[in-house]
């Protein structure tokens, strides 16, 4: 495969070794360094399910330009164990560099001179001995190193690394600093810079995930209930806001079984709290017959559900988009949706915050559809205002009238009618999980059983207004257009971008709502096109189907991945 | 017109435009009147109450009260009252259900409220059978008895829904009788009034799909504990209480007064209800801070 040779004005950085070694938060503090420098940074993430042992990795591809997704070829591997190389060889070239401790492992770096790669074989772990005492600051170390080699600032680096270790006082600060020092005094004597220095400039971006991003904009729209049980990829979600407990007026559940976390945000959503739940695919299955609930009851609800590779427990830690004809149809009985499909970090914080707004004022489910690459993946986003403002939608503010002709589902145009919740007089009606009449009571009259499931359908033609349109990213006019949904965003953002190097003319549709399907803007940029190919991350092209479905409209090809890893823009582009 | 007083519940304020459709001696009204006894003697508003019921003839309640009812999943009524009582402390929340429900298919939802000791009322109709579904064999049913879905006899041995609550901690344990209203009323209201979770498990004779847990059947068999002399403070006590067959006693097995409800727990309900905070400003430093 052809490899993008090192660009100076990006860097590709990954570490690579055991879980349990801190692999994960030396890439957050590497990704902070380059983000603090003001380059733009998109960070991806490996590993296998279980808790110590296994190969973890974690990649930064950093720039000023635009970066969305991972790149094949690193710039510097850190390699905290003989497989930290073994199993990324094909990600080495002449102009790579490859931080190891061979000698200390007990291996030969000579088997794998053939990758062209220099090699550094730092003494890491013994400079962490000598500087902290221990040797869990060898990352720090390969940090201090790092930076060094790639032309980063030193002071920065500092900053991070005593922001990383605040809550652990000044002692281990210290030791740390230490580390880092030693490491990159170290690399400046023995190793040749491979990036010249690196500029400075101003930005105000953040650095998170997806769940990170669903969790704050979440917040943002005011969440007052959110129950879960963990499941990767989403646990995150959970984590995220249980510790925010103490700064927002949130109650957050981790419940006994995912059928008892989506009942305890429906009943908290019926009882007039803003109300969340997420969970894996797999998780949410057993979501499904309460997501009907909800739908009948007309209650509020946000269900944030992250893919990953099935059938059953399938591949807990990679990722796919194998779930959206499920989602689209989950819930048995016609159940009026929305679901979202966000891409990028930023759209994970709009489209959760979105969501509120459309399950609230239209009374029904709104998904936010994504998978493990968008929900674990970190990337920066420019950081969201310091305030949010949010309305309330169908809460009636005014007394009831005091004869108690308040109907709860009283028929109306748009399909949701005013809601309202306990503890408010003279509302008093059954929220029911039968069919029901305009008061909630039970029904099984023939046309009050057509005019409510036609009430609640009607739903779904306002809400199509206000979901979010696809969008065209690159040249107007191109030779190939791109299709794609959810995560795949990342790297079709990223074709576009590499193939104007190589003088291909590429561009790209981002979908962002499944459900209802943007039959009208899609067809309106999609009709020009002169080669449709649908991009996803499942066998059977569950998205092509959709658009089928509903536009009748065809693609020339198609590019379809299912082996749980996520698609790399240097592999589509080779493929055009 | 409209005000925005209130009315406290009574008898009248509780009547629905439907009336009933169990079969005629189901042990249903003993319960249905015994709960609307209780819920008029404690003088609460109308609009301070919510009843979630479960699926099954139990549940069908729902239509017949005129409450802010919420007619749940089969199973799942437990986890939407426990976020209902969490969004708005301030409201009564009693689950209506049956034995099917709560010791069967939500039974991980029953051991986890009592083991949170959520401030919810729990009545559970125990008939020892599935009416609603015309008559397969119940958690509840005891072993050996032939059902439509057992026909050589059920082969589990039936739950013990007293000793099961007494060994997750729940802090109000009581069983009472369909056919013994006065008695009934008075245990649902202390159930209603304790802090923290309660459980009122009911016999409740079905007439047309349980010929062997009849009204006569439990008019011989039980006794009141309370007459007896027990006093519900000790749970070894209780438990002994729970393994008597020949004779089943009814009344309070256990109560703890140190109860602490879950919702008193947290301390961003301290103020206010979850709900009467405002969400039109959220100011969001705290929640990216750690991003930068």
């Amino acid at each position: 495969m052809q490899m993008i040779n090192s660009n100076p004005q990006s860097i590709n950085w990954k570490v690579a070794g055991r879980a349990g070694e801190g692999i994960d938060v030396t890439g957050i503090m590497f990704g902070k360094l380059c983000m603090r420098h003001g380059m733009n940074v998109f960070a991806y993430r490996e590993y296998p399910s279980l808790i110590r042992g296994g190969h973890n990795t974690h990649q930064v591809h950093a720039s000023f330009d635009p970066k969305t997704s991972q790149q094949k070829h690193i710039d510097l591997l850190i390699a905290l164990n003989e497989e930290g190389i073994s199993l990324h060889k094909n990600e080495l070239n002449e102009h790579s560099v490859v931080f190891c401790e061979a000698k200390q492992d007990g291996y030969d770096i000579a088997k794998y001179q053939d990758t062209g790669a220099t090699f550094y074989d730092i003494p890491m772990t013994n400079m962490s001995r000598e500087e902290t005492g221990h040797f869990l600051a060898q990352n720090v170390v390969s940090l201090g190193a790092s930076a060094w080699l790639m032309g980063l600032d030193i002071e920065i680096l500092k900053a991070v690394i005593h922001d990383a270790f605040h809550d652990k006082g000044e002692t281990i600060i210290e030791a740390n600093h230490r580390a880092m020092q030693r490491g990159y005094d170290y690399a400046k004597e023995h190793c040749k810079p491979i990036k010249e220095t690196f500029a400075k400039k101003e930005n105000n971006q953040i650095l998170l995930t997806g769940n990170h991003a669903v969790a704050m904009g979440a917040i943002s729209a005011g969440v007052q209930y959110f129950s879960a049980y963990p499941m990767t990829p989403t646990s995150e979600i959970l984590s995220s806001l249980a510790a925010q407990q103490v700064n927002y007026n949130l109650v957050v559940k981790h419940a006994e079984d995912e059928i008892s976390a989506i009942n305890q945000a429906i009943g908290a959503s019926y009882a007039g709290a803003r109300a969340m739940t997420a969970s894996a695919t797999g998780g949410y299955a057993l979501m499904v017959e309460a997501t009907s609930l909800a739908g009948v009851m007309e209650t509020p609800l946000v269900i944030c559900v992250g893919q990953r590779p099935g059938p059953a427990t399938g591949l807990p830690t990679w990722t796919c988009q194998s779930d959206l004809q499920f989602i689209i149809n989950a819930g048995h009985g016609e159940v009026p949706r929305v679901v979202l499909t966000p891409g990028s970090v930023q759209e994970h914080f709009e489209l959760t915050r979105l969501a509120f707004y459309l399950a609230e004022k239209y009374q029904l489910v709104v998904f936010v559809l994504s998978d493990k690459y968008g929900l674990e993946s970190y990337e920066t986003m420019p950081r969201p205002a310091d305030e949010y403002h949010n309305q309330r939608y169908g809460l009636i503010e005014e007394a009831l009238p005091s004869d108690d002709s308040y109907r709860r589902f009283v028929v109306t145009e748009e399909g949701y009618s005013p809601r309202s919740i306990p503890g408010q007089a003279h509302g008093l009606s059954v929220t029911n999980s039968y069919e029901h009449d305009e008061f909630g009571y039970a029904t099984e009259d023939a046309q009050m059983t057509k005019t409510m499931n036609e009430k609640r359908h009607r739903k779904i033609k306002g809400v199509a207004t206000e979901v979010p349109q696809p969008i065209l990213i690159g040249p107007a006019e191109a030779d190939i257009t791109l299709v794609g949904w959810g995560s795949t965003r990342l790297v079709l953002e990223e074709v576009v971008r590499q193939a104007s190097t190589v003088g291909k003319s590429v561009n790209c549709i981002h979908i962002p709502c499944a459900w209802p399907f943007p039959v009208e803007s899609f067809t309106k940029l999609a009709r020009t096109a002169k080669k449709l190919i649908m991009v996803e991350g499942n066998l059977n092209g569950q998205m092509e189907s959709v658009i089928k479905q509903e536009t009748d409209m065809k693609f020339a090809d198609h590019i379809r991945r299912y082996d749980g890893r996520p698609f790399y823009a240097e592999e589509i582009l080779e493929t055009l | 017109m409209t005000d925005n007083q209130h009315n406290y519940i009574s008898k009248a304020s509780l009547a629905s435009p439907y009336f009933p459709t169990w079969c005629p001696g189901c042990g249903n009204f003993g319960v249905w009147t015994a709960f609307k006894n209780a819920l008029s003697e404690l003088q609460i508003p109308e609009e301070q109450v919510v009843i979630v019921y479960g699926v099954g003839c139990s549940g069908n309640m729902a239509d017949f009260n005129r409450v802010y009812g919420f007619h749940a999943l089969h199973g799942r009524a437990i986890p939407n009252a426990v976020a209902i009582k969490l969004a708005n402390h301030r409201l009564k929340v009693v689950v209506v259900a049956g034995d099917g429900d709560t010791y069967g298919e939500g039974l991980n939802h029953f051991i986890s409220a009592m083991r949170g000791n959520h401030d919810i009322t729990l009545l559970v109709h125990d008939n020892q059978v599935y009416g609603l579904t015309t008559g397969q064999t119940a958690p509840t049913t005891e072993k050996g008895t032939k059902t439509k879905s057992t026909p050589f006899g059920a082969p589990e041995i039936q739950i013990n829904p007293i000793g099961l609550a007494l060994t997750c901690d729940a802090t109000y344990i009581a069983r009472g009788f369909a056919g013994d209203i006065r008695h009934l009323t008075s245990l649902i209201k202390q159930a209603i009034l304790h802090e923290g979770f309660s459980l009122v498990d009911m016999f409740q004779p079905c007439f047309t799909f349980n010929k062997h847990n009849t009204y006569h059947y439990f008019k011989e068999r039980v006794y009141n504990l309370q007459e007896q002399g027990f006093t519900a403070d000790n749970k070894v006590a209780a438990w002994e209480k729970t393994y008597e067959h020949d004779k089943l006693p009814i009344g309070l097995f256990y109560q703890d007064p140190h109860s602490v409800a879950f919702h008193k727990t947290l301390s961003q309900l301290d103020e206010k209800m979850l709900i009467e905070h405002s969400i039109e400003t959220i100011a969001m430093e705290k929640a990216v801070s750690a991003f930068r």
